[in-house]
């Protein structure tokens, strides 16, 4: 023991906790922003990392992963890229995001959201966007760099692409949505856009952002068909017949708006990858002939294809209306939710249907409300499955397009109202009960499915699975 | 140098110690009582003692209830493995069970067992020693040595062979020496299991004027013990004797036959048909005159058949249950359904499978509904687009938002005994003993209407089945002259759940069985009885295909790639059980 101790006091002159703790690599006691201005590689983005300030919060205790281009490649960058302070910023933001990347990953793509906001691609760690990485894994105190070939221009977006293409007939229309609202409810979005800037903003502004889909958003991919404008022009032409307002100006601005809302789709698809045709978002089927193709213009957030013509017959453009019966607006009568069944049944091919009944409420001429959006100016032939199952009788009820209430209550100028159609018991098909037609496009506020004219239980009985308003070509 | 000196100082203090003890009687030194547990002979020495030993196994048998869902479900049909589910779960779902899986561990029954072994014992000599009047012995006897019998039948279900203990063993370990303790096979416990509970001196529920019917922290005792009478019915359903089984279920079908409360003699465990005025009753309902109105539907905790699962233990609870241990959020143990069912505040275990989802679509209810509202309103919701089996649930989830309305309020209960099972069991029963109308009426629509005669006003001779007991059924429900016999609310199970009546295809005898079967699917899914069933039915008609094809859907409906090869090793009964095993500490 004695011997023990002596060793230990000869031989506690060096301190092998600081031995230990010390340490030899200089990399770990730099920051990112004092590698990238010392890399001779990449010395000329160090300085725009001064100049715009981000040499500082690349020293900050965050983590970021930066892809710095050599100083070759930044010099080929394009003038207009570093043109001002702004996109200067913007193009370094380009570069850097926050966390770190290895150039390790169990996955072979990793999106990544760079501090611009814009979503690259970083594949095999080997590859960003349209860039080769020269160096991997170089590091510092507070995170990673890899060295690229090519600098990451700021890309622009679908929507910042049509509004720096404002001499186009169709981006000037559109961009004009921000100030057109399509409907009501848009104003009060618009409003909501400015008070309450962030969350959902960029999709509030514009008519068409809010009513169709985003295309500012970096999140997702569209594709995009801009049309020049004698095409543009046809097709507005074609189906101005059936959006007719109540004077001309309108009629051009709807008309316009339900032509551009059939033009952009969800995911970015490779000119290669077209189909024959593409389905918008509110069912019209709109073909495809890449021949037309004009130009193709890859942007951060999908792809425009801008056309000379896209032709979409109307055969497919004009949409049939279905209305379900077990959606009602309202009723003629409030007191008689005990007679109203919300039901779930099966056809006689066990296929589920749901739909609305109202039976034994006593009251002549009952009424059931509906409406709809968005009615063709032209005319309408009308159809309905209406499911009699439960009585043995045949029943009848009728429709009314259109109208307004009186003072009492009493429906007064309706625009159409249909003969009185049987309800035979068991027939699950479904009818042709008639037509109307609307001379001006737009909103229909009041449909109405009217029990028969008698106090007489189970001869005044509603039923209603749906209807269909199918337009007819002019 | 130091370690000398300490040890003579060690010595210094232990020569003061022993000169110390020297001067102190050693006899009374030594033989302090401790403060804070019981001696062997302190613990049978009146009524109280013995009252509080049951309580204390059932507390103990409560710990059990989490092992005795998953084992009779999971390994059957109706539930399947969440993706949060772990490989030992997927392991009972698939059938292919490692050695140390903790859900497939009996020693958790052995302890419990163990526990009835070691009272049943000490009753003997505690009535011996006349610490206990013969009256008190003879109910407490067969409550616990009928709950063992419980015990070893579940054992026999899950394992096949195993070692029938009936002394206490003082190393729980030991019971999985064979050489000590043989295993016998499930035929013969059976033979030992009813040869025991024959034995029993008493078959009724406690005593009313018992002291373990009590209410204790606003529960009531009655229905926290196993009916004695249902147990010896299974068995000897297990045992195919079925006359004996029908009987003994008979005798808790009449439980209230000698009441002189006429809504108590009606209703309970009748299963009685629906109150379609007010919805004070079990049955699946709609508004009156809005039946066609299929957002109607009574769905509530007070109202209709999902109410047994969620109401107080009120009149109309006690008609339906009888046999229930509740989980309370301030008493161990732990409510452990939450976890496994709950996607809101649990684990999520386990969900329904979407083989016993497809069973209630294929349902039509009386109005025309395409589905029995057992499964998507009731047995089970979607949550979040989740599937979650609710019967556990309601007393824990709002009705509206289905969050949890206090994570704290873990209230809930072990389902283990209602009437509605009662009638399916006791029709299996009468359907084997070649009773195949009485069993074909209580499964739809009830004996009234099966037994009734069409535009008949004078009931006297008929609504009766004019058999003797244990087929003794009077429906009557006359007006000229007045009859309201015991069993004239009798719905049915079906009619209670407002569907049309299943059709008898071919043989009587095995389609009113399948009917039966695939009834309590419907009814009783999720409750624990599932795994029972298909092997009880798969042995009785010596036909494997019986229980493997069920699992074979259940695998094969959710893309199990090992479905196929489940059912051929179902199809060999030997592969039915679970390894006996569990690791020594």
């Amino acid at each position: 023991m004695l011997a023990g101790m002596t060793l230990l006091t000869v031989v506690s002159c060096s301190n092998p906790w600081d031995d230990h703790s010390a340490n030899s690599d200089e990399n770990i006691e730099q920051t990112l922003g004092d590698r990238l201005t010392n890399d001779s590689q990449t010395t000329e983005f160090g300085k725009l990392l001064e100049e715009t300030g981000y040499d500082r919060i690349l020293s900050g205790s965050k983590t970021y992963t930066v892809w710095p281009p050599t100083n070759e490649a930044l010099a080929s960058v394009p003038q207009e890229a570093l043109s001002d302070m702004k996109s200067k910023k913007l193009f370094v933001q380009n570069h850097i995001t926050l966390t770190a990347f290895s150039s390790v990953s169990e996955q072979d793509t990793v999106t990544v959201q760079m501090l611009s906001n814009k979503y690259l691609e970083f594949k095999n760690g080997a590859v960003i966007f349209d860039a080769n990485v020269i160096t991997t894994d170089q590091y510092a105190s507070n995170g990673l760099y890899h060295v690229i070939d090519k600098a990451l221009v700021p890309q622009q977006n679908v929507w910042e692409y049509l509004k720096s293409n404002a001499g186009n007939k169709m981006s000037s229309y559109l961009l004009s949505l921000d100030e057109f609202n399509i409907y009501q409810s848009d104003s009060t979005a618009k409003v909501r856009a400015k008070s309450e800037p962030g969350l959902y903003a960029d999709s509030l502004s514009n008519s068409y952002l809010k009513n169709v889909l985003n295309l500012n958003n970096e999140k997702n991919k569209y594709t995009f068909f801009l049309l020049e404008d004698d095409g543009y022009d046809a097709e507005v032409e074609k189906l101005k017949p059936y959006l007719i307002k109540s004077n001309e100006d309108s009629t051009t601005t709807y008309t316009s708006y339900f032509t551009a809302r059939d033009y952009v789709f969800h995911k970015a698809i490779a000119r290669e990858n077209l189909p024959d045709t593409l389905e918008s978002r509110f069912g019209v089927k709109v073909p495809i002939d890449t021949d037309n193709i004009v130009e193709e213009v890859h942007l951060s957030n999908g792809v425009v294809y801008v056309m000379s013509t896209l032709d979409v017959p109307l055969e497919t453009r004009l949409l049939t209306t279905q209305i379900e019966g077990e959606d009602p607006e309202g009723f003629s009568h409030g007191d008689k939710r005990g007679n109203t069944y919300y039901r779930e049944k099966e056809d006689l091919n066990g296929i589920l249907f749901y739909d609305i009944m109202v039976q034994n409420h006593g009251e002549p001429e009952f009424a059931i409300y509906y409406n709809t959006r968005d009615l063709y100016s032209t005319t309408y032939e009308v159809y309905w499955r209406a499911i009699n199952d439960i009585q043995e009788n045949t029943f009848e009820q009728r429709l009314r397009f259109g109208g307004t209430f009186d003072l009492e209550g009493e429906v007064v100028d309706p625009i159409a109202t249909l003969d009185y159609t049987d309800v035979g018991p068991d027939v699950y098909d479904e009818i042709f009960i008639g037509e109307f037609t609307l001379e001006e496009s737009g909103d229909l506020d009041l449909i109405s499915l009217i029990a028969a004219n008698t106090g007489s239980n189970g001869d005044n009985t509603l039923t209603l699975d749906y209807l269909k308003l199918v337009p007819v070509i002019k | 140098m130091k370690t000398i000196i300490k040890n003579t100082g060690n010595k210094i203090a232990l020569g003061a110690l022993a000169v110390l003890l020297c001067f102190t009687s050693c006899q009374e030194y030594l033989e302090v009582e401790p403060q804070d547990k019981l001696n062997e002979d302190q613990v049978y020495n009146d009524i109280f003692d013995a009252d509080a030993i049951v309580v204390g196994i059932y507390g103990k048998f409560m710990g059990l209830a989490k092992k005795h869902i998953i084992l009779n479900e999971l390994r059957a049909d109706l539930v399947s493995p969440t993706d949060n589910a772990d490989g030992y779960l997927r392991e009972l779902n698939e059938h292919s069970v490692s050695k140390n899986n903790t859900y497939a561990n009996p020693k958790d029954f052995y302890e419990v067992i163990n526990n009835c072994n070691d009272a049943l014992e000490n009753f003997k000599i505690m009535v011996e020693e006349n610490k206990m009047e013969i009256s008190e012995f003879n109910e407490r006897y067969s409550d616990i040595g009928t709950l063992r019998s419980w015990l070893y039948l579940q054992l026999g279900m899950h394992y096949g062979e195993i070692p029938y203990i009936t002394e206490p063993v003082e190393n729980i370990d030991d019971v999985q020496d064979i050489s000590q303790y043989p295993r016998i096979p499930f035929d013969q416990l059976l033979e030992e299991l009813v040869d025991y509970i024959e034995s029993l001196p008493y078959t009724d529920p406690y005593n009313t004027n018992s002291t373990l019917v009590i209410d204790v922290d606003g529960y009531n005792t009655a229905k926290f013990f196993i009916n004695k009478n249902c147990l010896l019915g299974d068995i000897y359903l297990w045992d195919g004797n079925y006359l004996q089984a029908a009987s003994h279920y008979k005798t808790v079908l009449e439980t209230a036959s000698s009441s002189g409360n006429d809504s108590d003699r009606f209703d309970i465990y009748r299963i009685k048909y629906a109150d379609v005025v007010n919805h004070n009753d079990f049955a699946v309902g709609y508004t009156r005159f809005a039946e066609q109105d299929a957002s109607s539907l009574v769905n509530n905790n007070t109202q209709g058949w999902r109410s047994m699962f969620a109401r107080e233990k009120d009149r109309l609870w006690n008609t339906e249950w009888i046999w229930s241990l509740p989980f309370d959020s301030n008493f161990a143990p732990k409510n452990p359904f939450l976890n496994l069912f709950s996607n809101s505040g649990g684990d999520y275990l386990l969900k329904p499978s979407q083989h016993a989802m497809d069973i209630w679509e294929e349902e039509v209810q009386q109005n025309g509904v395409p589905y029995d509202a057992r499964g998507k309103k009731f047995s089970y919701n979607m949550i979040n687009d989740q599937p979650v089996i609710m019967k556990y649930l309601f007393k824990h989830l709002d009705p509206i938002s289905q969050l949890p309305v206090d994570e704290f309020q873990t209230a809930g209960d072990w389902f283990l005994y209602r009437a509605a099972k009662l009638h399916l069991r006791y029709a299996e029963a009468a359907n084997r003993d070649n009773q195949h109308k009485i069993a074909d009426a209580l499964l739809n629509y009830g004996v009234r209407s099966a037994y009734t005669v069409e535009g008949e006003t004078d009931k006297t001779d008929i609504e009766q089945t004019h058999l003797p007991f244990p087929y003794d059924f009077d429906a009557r429900n006359g007006d000229f002259p007045r009859y309201r016999a015991d069993w004239h609310r009798n719905g049915g199970i079906r009619g209670r759940a407002y569907l049309e009546r299943t059709e008898v295809v071919g043989d009587s005898l095995i389609s009113i069985e399948g009917n039966l079967i695939n009834e309590s699917a419907k009814e009783l899914a999720f409750e624990g009885n599932r795994w029972g069933d298909l092997v009880r039915i798969a042995r009785r008609r010596n036909d494997p295909s019986f229980l493997a094809d069920r699992i074979y859907q259940k695998l094969s409906r959710e893309g199990n790639s090992n479905a196929s090869a489940v059912r051929s090793k179902l199809m060999n009964p030997e592969n039915w059980y679970l390894p006996f095993e569990w690791g020594v500490e």
